[in-house]
């Protein structure tokens, strides 16, 4: 034993702390490293999904009802073990933090290994080891020489799509003849070694998937860190500076503003209806389409459409459609106007926040919209439902005379004697038609600054689908050959084997077509003998 | 492992061209566009459900004649089996596909009624919309993944094993009912055909993968009996749940009610009632008891080699399949005799009055209320939100199989296993002589789970995006999404068990198994039982 060796040597009586604490640190990265452990973590997290599927959670529907349902001790023990909120809790997200842990240290693990099928590749090896392949099989082949033999088998590779390589004996360097078993002077006289392969950069696949899978744990990490959701009502002619957010804490949803740096005006709100004169029922709906004005001191103005599965987004926050408020309104009206003084009925056009002229320079405002008109308990027109059973437009009329005064257009038949019902300013007023919209649309708004989730689920998700399709529609395969000594009848010793990491099935067609193509040549050369 | 081939073992008749392989998959794809063709071209053809129920019986056949084949071999029941299922193929896409044009001309046809001149984009009516188009398609994912695999070497055994459980979804479509939902606007987006097509290819392929898994349990010298205990605890346990579990405690089964939709063509509503069937709770009863006494005998023949018991264990289950089915009986005939739905309940409520609060509980947790303000409602206000509701539907109530499609095809799941133990009972050595070898099934079961691992996660993607652009978070743990979640989670611990810990053959079939039944859960479970964005489907 040398004295350098003598010198490292542990001090007998006990390891050093400094040995101790790295042999701990080893043991530890070594266990976060293992896929045992993954497996483990992957379990775990199945089991607190099914439970969090079973126990309903605070922010689905329904969950009121649920949490007034359970026993005070029940929500006491589901409260404190955070199982209403339980895929927001520390402890889950503190496993989806392992298991990233867990996937970088295992790939840093075992990339090594994965990168040498790349890097250097087995172009040869024993009889032994061509036999413990998954597919092998031997054979005696005629040939004028050993090349001569080694090109047949390398076309047979080749039409199955394998680039053959081929090494021979004296080619080999001196530590490689050793582990083979072959002496320099049989070097000349040595096997041919053949070797081909396809789809090795399926070796790195794995790889791949795990990359995308932390980048999208990451984008989801990072929207769900530095963005929020909020909501904004939509009502046509209303602009807000400020939007709702919601934060709900099991059966309290709380609402807070948050300022926008802009100003949003709603200019328009538009229902799509299966049947126009339906109702204004989600099952009679094709579409909802909000039209949006944004006022930027630092852009300027911009204007844009939100429609369902169509949002918009600007300066890191996305405007979605969410929901109505079904209170039936009008988008646009028709008015049916009957002069007093004995004149034509004429029709006008109104849009819900517009105006327009009369012939006779009277300006007609719109004011509001009651879809069920009656009057209240202190005698005012108000509504008495959300459904359009008594629709009525309300106006402000103001003549050219500068005499203004509101007036109801009714959809039904009023009689004259009844106030609301009487002609006024000259006319007798009647909506006789009108495009059906609710009282307002309400706008989910998700504030994304960084685009964490696009990041995720764009580059992460569709990396991670390209990924697998990769390394379950690829295989890495493998075929070898061994052309050894010649025999009596000038026959030579060939050993074939291969191998693939994936798809065997079709792994071993192919090695059987090679088979096939030279057992046919041996065929035909013992009938030739 | 090695094999050492010798050149002389080799035949051509060992493999086959990838356009051989590919081709009754092809025919039955293209000859079904073709169906579509003809469609575009009359109104005068076979309804869509016409053409489903051929699926099943083609199904059903070529799984049948498979089954014979395995017990008696021949060439020709090989090949019969093969293009039986390649027409039950043809019949399960023609019938997705005549469908969508049915779903097109039905909104048209509602569109012009009210004058409204639009015409929305083909993809609207894409028949992705409910749980029995979902069924449609997921059968059609199993019934393809089939074909590509029956024609490779000795696994035309297959057939015999995923046909049937592809006739069970469709049964299970056939109790849901083919009637046409109004598409939430949400849904109208061209994710949901990818969304919802990976989910459909991907279940299949699950569904292959589990019968794959059992087969090798089967070739790997499982005892039937031990597979008898579980299909046992299974149909027990549908016993013991359905009816709110009423069966076992009462010993009674009550079906559920359904009041009509607005019009005779619209899908008809749930209500909160049930009625009692007679004899129905009585035979499960029993049945269920048969089968407790099945699995106390199957586990002592199984961990004490008691042949005696093993025998009762078969007599027992034995009776307790035939109980099931006289069970299934009554059931139909008692839901297609009880004409005087109101009459019954009102007897049956005088016995119980308990049920009208119960009742009453449940319509009125569903109208949104805040947790304080349901606390506050009084057990009599439960009782008359009921009696409102009797009192104003009670005269249109009617009984239909279509009320409890999941508590029906449960039961006749557990039936199905049940034969299905008992068959595997019968020259059991004889069966897994023809089976393929462990290590080829072995191979296909991981091949299988590989696609459905990377199917699955496309599922999760492509739902993920589509959320995004919907509703701006691509992630909310609905129970939909958390369902596959966890489905494509117990697939990557399957294929990481096997790097690990080297984990094949029988540990994998396990896994195969459980991966199987999440899938099963999150479509039909989450559908059914818990709330979320995907109770449509």
């Amino acid at each position: 034993m040398s004295s350098v060796e003598e010198s490292v040597k542990p001090r007998e009586g006990g390891r050093s702390p400094l040995t101790l604490v790295w042999n701990a640190f080893s043991a530890t990265v070594e266990f976060l490293s293992s896929v045992k452990f993954g497996v483990v973590l992957l379990c775990i997290l199945v089991i607190l999904s099914m439970l969090g599927m079973i126990i309903i959670q605070q922010n689905v529907q329904g969950f009121d009802a649920y949490y007034a349902s359970l026993t005070p001790a029940e929500r006491t023990v589901f409260g404190t073990l955070g199982f209403f909120d339980i895929y927001y809790s520390r402890y889950f997200n503190l496993i989806l933090l392992i298991l990233s842990l867990n996937i970088i240290l295992a790939s840093i693990d075992r990339i090594g290994g994965a990168w040498s099928h790349i890097s250097s590749p087995k172009l040869f090896g024993t009889p032994g080891f061509y036999k413990r392949q998954r597919e092998s099989a031997e054979f005696a082949l005629v040939g004028s020489s050993k090349d001569e033999v080694a090109g047949r088998i390398a076309e047979a590779f080749r039409e199955q799509g394998f680039k053959p390589k081929i090494t021979k004996t004296a080619d080999l360097d001196e530590p490689s003849r050793v582990r083979m078993g072959i002496s320099e002077d049989n070097a000349q006289d040595g096997p041919v070694y053949l070797f081909g392969e396809r789809g090795k950069w399926n070796r790195m696949g794995a790889y791949i998937v795990h990359v995308s899978l932390l980048t999208l744990f990451l984008g989801h990490f990072v929207a769900f860190q530095t963005g929020f959701d909020a909501d904004v009502n939509m009502i046509p002619g209303e602009s807000t500076t400020e939007i709702q957010l919601i934060d709900i804490n099991l059966d309290k949803h709380e609402r807070y503003a948050v300022a926008l740096p802009f100003k949003i005006t709603c200019l328009d709100i538009e229902q799509k209806l299966i049947d126009p004169n339906g109702s204004i029922e989600v099952f009679n709906t094709l579409d909802w389409r909000t039209r949006i004005q944004i006022e930027d001191p630092q852009y300027g103005t911009t204007v844009a459409d939100v429609s369902l599965n169509n949002p918009f987004s600007y300066r890191g926050y996305r405007f979605f459609q969410a929901q109505t408020i079904p209170v039936g309104n009008a988008r646009t009206m028709k008015l049916q106007l009957t002069p007093q003084d004995g004149g034509e009925p004429f029709a006008i056009d109104l849009m819900r926040t517009g105006e327009t002229k009369l012939p006779d320079g009277t300006v007609v405002a719109y004011e509001a919209f009651m879809p069920d008109f009656t009057f209240n308990q202190r005698g005012e027109p108000d509504t008495r439902s959300a459904d359009y059973n008594n629709p009525v437009a309300v106006l402000q009329v103001t003549t050219p005379g500068g005499q203004s005064e509101r007036v109801f257009a009714f959809a039904s038949n009023v009689s004259d004697d009844i106030p609301v019902g009487a002609p006024k300013l000259g006319y007798k007023w009647r909506l006789s038609e009108f495009e059906k919209s609710p009282l307002a649309h309400v706008l989910s708004i998700k504030y994304d600054p960084f685009n964490g989730a696009f990041i995720a689920w764009y580059f992460g998700g569709f990396g991670l689908m390209g990924a697998l399709v990769f390394v379950f529609f690829i295989s890495h395969r493998r075929v070898w050959a061994m052309v050894g000594d010649q025999g009596p009848v000038g026959e030579y010793d060939v050993v074939i084997a291969g191998d693939t990491n994936r798809n065997h099935l079709t792994f071993e067609d192919k090695f059987k077509k090679i088979l096939m193509r030279l057992k046919g040549e041996a065929a035909e050369q013992d009938k030739e003998i | 492992m090695s094999q050492a081939l010798s050149a002389d073992d080799l035949t051509g008749a060992d493999i086959k061209s990838p356009f051989m392989q590919y081709l009754p998959a092809m025919l039955s794809i293209a000859a079904s566009f073709g169906v579509l063709f003809w469609r575009l071209q009359t109104t005068n053809f076979p309804s869509d459900e016409a053409l489903m129920m051929c699926a099943l019986a083609a199904y059903l056949f070529a799984a049948l004649v498979q089954l014979m084949n395995l017990y008696a071999p021949s060439g020709m029941a090989e090949r019969l089996s093969l293009w039986t299922a390649t027409i039950g193929v043809f019949f399960n896409l023609s019938s997705w596909l005549v469908r969508w044009v049915a779903a097109y001309e039905r909104e048209i046809g509602m569109l012009r009624d009210a004058g409204n001149p639009e015409t929305p984009w083909m993809f609207r009516y894409i028949p992705f919309a409910n749980l029995y188009d979902l069924s449609l398609a997921f059968a059609f994912g199993a019934g393809i993944t089939t074909l590509v695999f029956l024609t490779r070497k000795n696994f035309a055994v297959l057939a015999a094993f995923t046909l049937p459980l592809a006739a069970l979804i469709l049964t299970l479509a056939r109790f849901i009912g083919s009637e046409f939902i109004d598409l939430p606007p949400v849904l109208d987006s061209y994710w949901r055909p990818i969304h919802v097509g990976v989910a459909s290819i991907s279940y299949g392929i699950t569904l292959v993968c589990f019968a794959v898994a059992v087969i090798y349990l089967l070739k790997d010298k499982v005892k039937p009996e031990s597979m008898a205990i579980w299909a046992s605890v299974f149909s027990f346990s549908v016993i013991a749940t359905i009816s709110k579990f009423s069966i076992l405690t009462e010993f009674v089964y009550r079906a559920g009610i359904f009041i009509p939709g607005q019009t005779p063509a619209d899908k008809a509503f749930f209500t909160p009632f049930r009625l009692e069937i007679p004899y129905v709770g009585p035979i499960l009863a029993i049945s269920a008891l048969l089968l407790l006494g099945a699995i106390a005998a199957f586990l002592a023949y199984v961990y004490r080699e008691n042949l005696q018991a093993r025998k009762i264990g078969h007599g027992l289950l034995a009776a307790a399949f035939i109980f099931q089915l006289v069970a299934i009986g009554f059931w139909v005939n008692g839901v297609g005799a009880i004409k005087d739905v109101y009459p019954r309940l009102q007897t049956q409520i005088q016995q119980n009055p308990g049920q009208v609060a119960a009742a009453g509980k449940e319509l009125v947790s569903k109208q949104n209320l805040s947790a304080q303000e349901f606390a506050a409602i009084t057990p009599a206000q439960f009782e008359q939100a009921g009696q409102n509701f009797l009192q104003q539907t009670g005269s249109s109530m009617f009984l239909s199989l279509k009320t409890n499609p999941v508590e029906f095809s449960g039961l006749i799941t557990g039936i199905a296993g049940l034969f299905f133990v008992m068959l595997f009972s019968f020259r059991t050595e004889t069966l897994r002589k023809r089976l393929p070898s462990l290590e080829a099934l072995d191979s296909l079961m991981y091949k299988t789970a590989s696609l459905a691992f990377a199917g699955l996660a496309m599922l999760l993607i492509t739902g993920a995006i589509w959320a995004n652009e919907s509703w701006g978070r691509p992630w909310g743990f609905d129970s939909k999404e958390t369902g596959a979640l966890v489905a494509w989670l117990t697939y990557a611990a399957f294929l990481h068990t096997r790097i690990s810990r080297g984990w094949r053959g029988r540990s994998s079939a396990y896994f195969a198994i459980i991966g199987f039944l999440l899938v099963i859960f999150t479509y039909l479970g989450v559908s059914y039982l818990l709330p979320g964005l995907h109770s449509y489907a």
